[in-house]
């Protein structure tokens, strides 16, 4: 069971947040402040950590920096107020953690805690495998089965990004910023277009369907259907 | 006791010490005229004395005698002075009563002290005068009273006063003038402008015709506030335009939840009312959002973060991202960029840019219609072009769509927020690029940018 240590001053949004993880089976510790934060994180050693950047006593972002500093890997999402989301808070991202900002819907956050628990290894498979799919990153080929599947550059790029998070809920927002490098939310359901393409290709007509659409959520691409 | 205003005030202060300096350089003037002139007079009567010294003393000793008292009675000014003194110091003749003790014999014309003496009086006078030793011992002592300096000191005080003090006294009544006349406008101004924090935004600064420094700082204050007037009633708008739209998905969940909590008899019905619901709240914070990420644009100083950004890769790249978006709308999307072509920029806030204006063009382009995204040189300008054959934005329209939340008549039924413009525009902004509409068949969207200027 993962251990999620939450520091966020605001009880309310500290509780639903809380219960919705627990409803998810992870266990999660609750600090009020920056302070208390740094010494639940240096006693209790958890797997994946929730800070609010504004907090009484220490910034969040400090707080995250004191535990670099000791060492301690632990991955990060950050909760930034909106219009607060400056370069020090875009550089999280690259350090393999993760931000989102309020108001955030909840699914968004437990997909974002789930990715950043399970992010995938570096591996020097060059080929992935999901139940029947088989993705060659070399020849830029795909199949499902014995099935070839002709992809476009920019489908083989979404379908590399969701194999590797296969079982995973990827919100549209994670999408957006990790396949496209996106960094705004565009007008148009951009990411449902591109999906409803892929799918096409990915689960032909007679075949159980693999990329699952979660309602208001996401999508999941799921090894057995 | 309080000091009249215009004591303090800076114009008197200056006007004051205009006033003294000019005095201070009158007097010396002044004294240096005097002086000259003294000086001058000083070397005639010098000249005089000596040389009827040499005259006198060239005479035969009883000539001298009446030389001397012929020279005495020709001077109705009493000026002259002279005598011959023994060789044991006392008077031959002459009306100085004694060899002055410190006046210097066979030496040049110089001050001394000495008593004159007349018929009926002596007086003691500061004189120029002159002696020589005559060959039988005799001192002949030949003097010139220099009152007449005094005379032109008088004369020259008399002048100063009568020049001077009307002068210092109009310099200060020029100051204490122009000081009150400061304040009073400076008065006039503060009440204005009180009157404006006070919330009257149609008052203005008095500006007078006359072309003078107090006018055109008026004139450019009232610029100034015509243009902050236009601003805040345009913000006032700004936030009723905001409140409509936020309000109108706020009300529908409201409604939704009002109904569903008296009607819903299953859970799943309920569950279809918080999704309608947590529908409208998204709705409003997507509004939400893009107003703060307009603002944050259009107050962030990001050139610091600015790089080298290809465009053309860049428009392939927003091409790739449409174009099912366009095959599903029967949309013909085409990027023409041969050239590679760079422009100093935000690349994230460039493609957001330019994905609002291709999103734009291919919401408002009819199914079977067509979108270009050209890249284009031109002039010393890198030019961003898209076309679309839509509905076009009319000439009057033109202004209004980079309003907030302006949304065409034409296209009210077409979901969206009507942010994206200003978006585009502030991000334009930011980089010092233009953004211009042109007409022609459908709309054309051209971000111009113009080739950084070689420092």
């Amino acid at each position: 069971m993962a251990k999620v240590l939450l520091i966020e001053d605001d009880s309310e949004t500290a509780e639903e947040i809380t219960a919705e993880l627990a409803d998810r089976g992870f266990e999660v510790e609750w600090a009020a402040n920056g302070i208390d934060g740094l010494e639940k994180a240096r006693s209790s050693r958890p797997d994946a950590m929730i800070v609010d950047r504004l907090l009484p006593g220490m910034d969040g972002l400090t707080v995250i920096e004191a535990l670099r500093n000791e060492q301690v890997r632990t991955p990060v999402l950050v909760l930034s107020a909106l219009g607060a989301v400056d370069d020090r808070v875009r550089g999280l991202r690259m350090g393999g953690d993760d931000y989102l900002t309020k108001p955030f819907a909840i699914v968004e956050l437990v997909a974002r805690i789930e990715a950043l628990l399970r992010r995938p290894l570096e591996s020097r498979e060059t080929t992935l495998r999901v139940g029947p799919l088989e993705l060659d990153l070399i020849e830029r080929t795909a199949k499902r089965g014995d099935r070839a599947i002709d992809l476009l550059p920019r489908e083989f790029r979404l379908l590399e990004y969701m194999m590797q998070r296969s079982d995973q809920l990827l919100t549209r927002a994670m999408l957006l910023e990790e396949v496209w490098n996106y960094k705004f939310v565009p007008a148009t359901n951009l990411v449902d277009v591109h999906m409803g393409r892929l799918r096409h290709k990915v689960d032909g007509p007679d075949e159980a369907p693999m990329i699952h659409n979660v309602r208001g959520a996401g999508f999941i691409l799921r090894a057995v259907p | 006791m309080r000091q009249p205003q215009f004591l303090r005030s800076n114009t008197f202060h200056w006007a004051f010490l205009v006033a003294a300096v000019f005095a201070v350089f009158i007097i010396v003037l002044f004294g240096f005229i005097y002086w000259k002139i003294d000086d001058y007079l000083t070397a005639r009567s010098d000249r005089v004395i000596t040389a009827e010294r040499n005259g006198i003393a060239d005479l035969s000793a009883e000539r001298r005698l009446e030389a001397i008292e012929e020279r005495l009675r020709q001077d109705p000014r009493g000026v002259q002075l002279a005598a011959i003194f023994g060789a044991d110091g006392h008077r031959i003749t002459g009306n100085i009563e004694s060899l002055p003790p410190d006046l210097q014999v066979d030496a040049s014309a110089q001050s001394a002290d000495i008593v004159r003496i007349d018929r009926d009086h002596r007086e003691h006078q500061t004189i120029r005068a002159i002696a020589r030793r005559m060959r039988n011992g005799d001192v002949l002592v030949i003097g010139r009273n220099v009152d007449e300096a005094k005379e032109i000191a008088l004369v020259v005080g008399q002048a100063l006063a009568l020049g001077l003090l009307p002068g210092f006294c109009l310099c200060l009544l020029a100051g204490v003038w122009l000081s009150v006349r400061a304040q009073r406008r400076v008065e006039e101004v503060n009440q204005r402008v009180r009157r404006i924090i006070a919330g009257d935004l149609s008052e203005r600064l008095p500006a007078r015709t006359v072309d003078e420094p107090f006018s055109r700082l008026a004139v450019i204050v009232n610029g100034m506030l015509d243009e902050m007037e236009a601003m805040i009633h345009a913000l006032a708008g700004v936030g009723n335009d905001i409140a409509h739209d936020l309000r109108t998905p706020l009300t529908r969940a409201r409604l939704t939840l009002e109904r569903g909590r008296t009607n819903a008899a299953t859970v799943e019905q309920l569950q279809a009312v918080a999704d309608k619901a947590i529908a409208g709240i998204d709705q409003s914070l997507t509004i939400i959002t893009a107003l703060l990420r307009l603002a944050e644009i259009e107050n962030s100083r990001r050139s610091a973060a600015f790089g080298s950004v290809a465009l053309d890769e860049m428009l392939r790249e927003v091409c790739d991202i449409y174009e099912p978006i366009a095959e599903n709308k029967n949309i013909a999307l085409h990027v023409r960029a041969t050239r590679r072509l760079t422009v100093r920029g935000d690349r994230d806030l460039l493609i957001e840019a330019v994905a609002n204006l291709v999103d734009n063009a291919i919401k408002f382009t009819p199914e079977g219609g067509k979108v270009d995204i050209e890249l284009v040189r031109g002039n010393g300008e890198t030019i961003v072009r898209v076309t679309d054959t839509g509905s076009g934005i009319s000439e009057q329209e033109r202004e209004a769509v980079l309003r907030r939340f302006y949304r065409s008549d034409k296209i009210r039924s077409t979901p969206g927020v009507g942010l994206g413009l200003n978006l585009v525009a502030a991000i334009v902004k930011l980089h010092g690029f233009r953004l211009a509409i042109r007409s022609g068949s459908g709309c054309r969207m051209e971000i111009i940018c113009p080739d950084p200027q070689e420092a």
